[in-house]
C-alpha cells in the first residue's frame, strides 16, 4: 500500500492489521512518534491524519485514509512549528518521552481554536498521559503557542 | 417473566397507549387486552437493547461517556476527559475526537479501544442512560427526544446504522447487547403493531 507521510509517498509491503505506529517507525523510519500504552490510553503515538489526531499504536495501517503527519513533519530545524518553539521557551519537557504526542494534540487544537481557553486545552490534553507531571508547563505552552501562531512567528 | 407479569396488571394496561390505527389494521382480530400484552412483551424486548450499556453508555444526559457493565463492574465516567464537545456534535472537541481513538475497528489489543464506523455520542435529547422502561418507552415515541424520527424509522435505525450494530459485535470480553439487530428491528415493528404501549412508570 502507499502511505503518505510529511509530504513524502512511501510504499510499503504490510499486513493491513499493522498498527500505524509499526508502520511508521519500522517501515517509513519516522521514528518521532513513540509507543507507550499499545492502547490509545496514553497519547504519546499520536500523529495526524488529515489534521486529525489519532493513536497510531491503534489505527490498523489498513485505515488510514488521508495524509499522514508525525512530529517530524511539523516544523524544521530552521522553522520550528510555534508550538515546538513554545515548548522549548516553556521548558516543557522532563523526560520528554509523551512530548511528541503532546505537541501534536496541541498542534491540533490550535489548528481549530486560534485562542484556546484553559478548558479548552483541558478538553484536547486529556488523553495525553505525562508521567512526569508536566501539566502546567504544558498549558504554558499552548498559551505561548497561540500567541506565537497567532503573531505569525 | 415476573417483570412481564407485573407489567400486565390492570393498571398497567390501562396506563398503557390505545392501540393505534397501524395496530387496527396489521392485526386480524385480537382482543385489546392480548394485543396490548403483546405489546408490552415487545417492549421488554426493546427496552432490554435500549437500556444495555452498549446502548445506553453513549446515550447520556451530561456529555461524559460511560464505561459501565458487567465488562467494567461498575459504572465509571469515561475516562481521559472526554466529552460531547463544546460545539454539541457529539465527536468530541479539538484535539481529542471520539475518533482520535475509536476507528472503523474493535482493536485486538487487550483492553484497546472498540470501533465502529462514526463513533460518536448521540444528541443530548436522546439521553435515556439511567432512566426506567417507562420513560425510555416515553422518550421513544417523542420526536422531540428520539431524534425525529417515526417509530418506523427507528426501527430502521436499530437495524441498518453501522455504530448501532456495534452494541452486538462488542469485541473483546464487552457484553454484546442481547439479541441481534434483526430481533430488535423485529421487535419494535410487533410493538409498533400492537400499539406501541409503554408500562406504567
Amino acid at each position: 500500500m502507499r502511505l503518505t507521510v510529511d509530504g513524502q509517498s512511501f510504499d510499503i509491503d504490510v499486513d493491513p492489521d499493522m498498527p500505524l505506529l509499526w508502520a511508521l517507525r519500522d517501515l517509513v523510519g519516522k521514528t518521532g512518534p513513540k509507543f507507550g500504552c499499545g492502547i490509545a490510553a496514553c497519547g504519546a503515538c499520536t500523529v495526524h491524519v488529515d489534521g486529525q489526531p489519532v493513536r497510531s499504536c491503534s489505527l490498523p495501517v489498513g485505515q488510514v485514509d488521508g495524509a499522514v503527519t508525525t512530529i517530524e513533519g511539523i516544523g524544521t530545524a530552521d522553522r520550528l512549528h510555534p508550538v515546538q518553539q513554545a515548548w522549548l521557551e516553556e521548558q516543557v519537557a522532563q523526560c520528554g518521552y509523551c512530548q511528541a504526542g503532546q505537541i501534536m494534540s496541541a498542534v491540533a487544537l490550535l489548528d481549530e481554536v486560534a485562542d484556546p481557553s484553559d478548558a479548552d486545552i483541558d478538553n484536547a490534553m486529556g488523553g495525553n498521559l505525562c508521567r512526569c507531571g508536566t501539566y502546567p508547563k504544558i498549558r504554558s505552552a499552548i498559551r505561548k503557542a497561540a500567541a506565537l501562531k497567532t503573531a505569525g512567528l | 417473566m415476573k417483570k412481564l407479569l407485573i407489567m400486565l396488571t390492570p393498571a398497567a394496561i390501562l396506563f398503557s397507549a390505545a392501540p393505534s390505527a397501524t395496530a387496527q389494521e396489521s392485526q386480524t382480530s385480537p382482543s385489546p387486552t392480548v394485543g396490548m400484552a403483546k405489546g408490552l412483551s415487545e417492549w421488554d424486548k426493546i427496552y432490554a437493547v435500549f437500556s444495555h450499556p452498549r446502548c445506553a453508555d453513549c446515550h447520556v444526559a451530561d456529555d461524559r461517556p460511560r464505561w459501565s457493565g458487567a465488562h467494567y463492574g461498575a459504572t465509571f465516567v469515561h475516562a481521559f476527559n472526554v466529552q460531547r464537545g463544546t460545539d454539541g456534535s457529539g465527536f468530541g472537541n479539538p484535539g481529542l475526537r471520539c475518533t482520535t481513538c475509536h476507528f472503523s475497528s474493535n482493536s485486538k489489543a487487550l483492553h484497546g479501544p472498540p470501533g465502529a464506523e462514526g463513533w460518536h455520542l448521540a444528541p443530548t435529547e436522546m439521553a435515556w442512560f439511567g432512566k426506567s422502561s417507562a420513560e425510555i418507552c416515553a422518550q421513544i415515541k417523542d420526536p422531540a427526544r428520539n431524534g425525529d424520527r417515526k417509530l418506523a424509522d427507528i426501527a430502521l435505525h436499530v437495524r441498518d446504522d453501522k455504530l448501532v450494530a456495534w452494541g452486538w459485535a462488542p469485541g473483546s470480553d464487552r457484553e454484546p447487547a442481547p439479541g441481534s439487530a434483526e430481533a430488535t428491528y423485529q421487535a419494535i415493528e410487533n410493538w409498533m403493531a400492537a400499539g406501541s404501549p409503554c408500562p406504567m412508570p
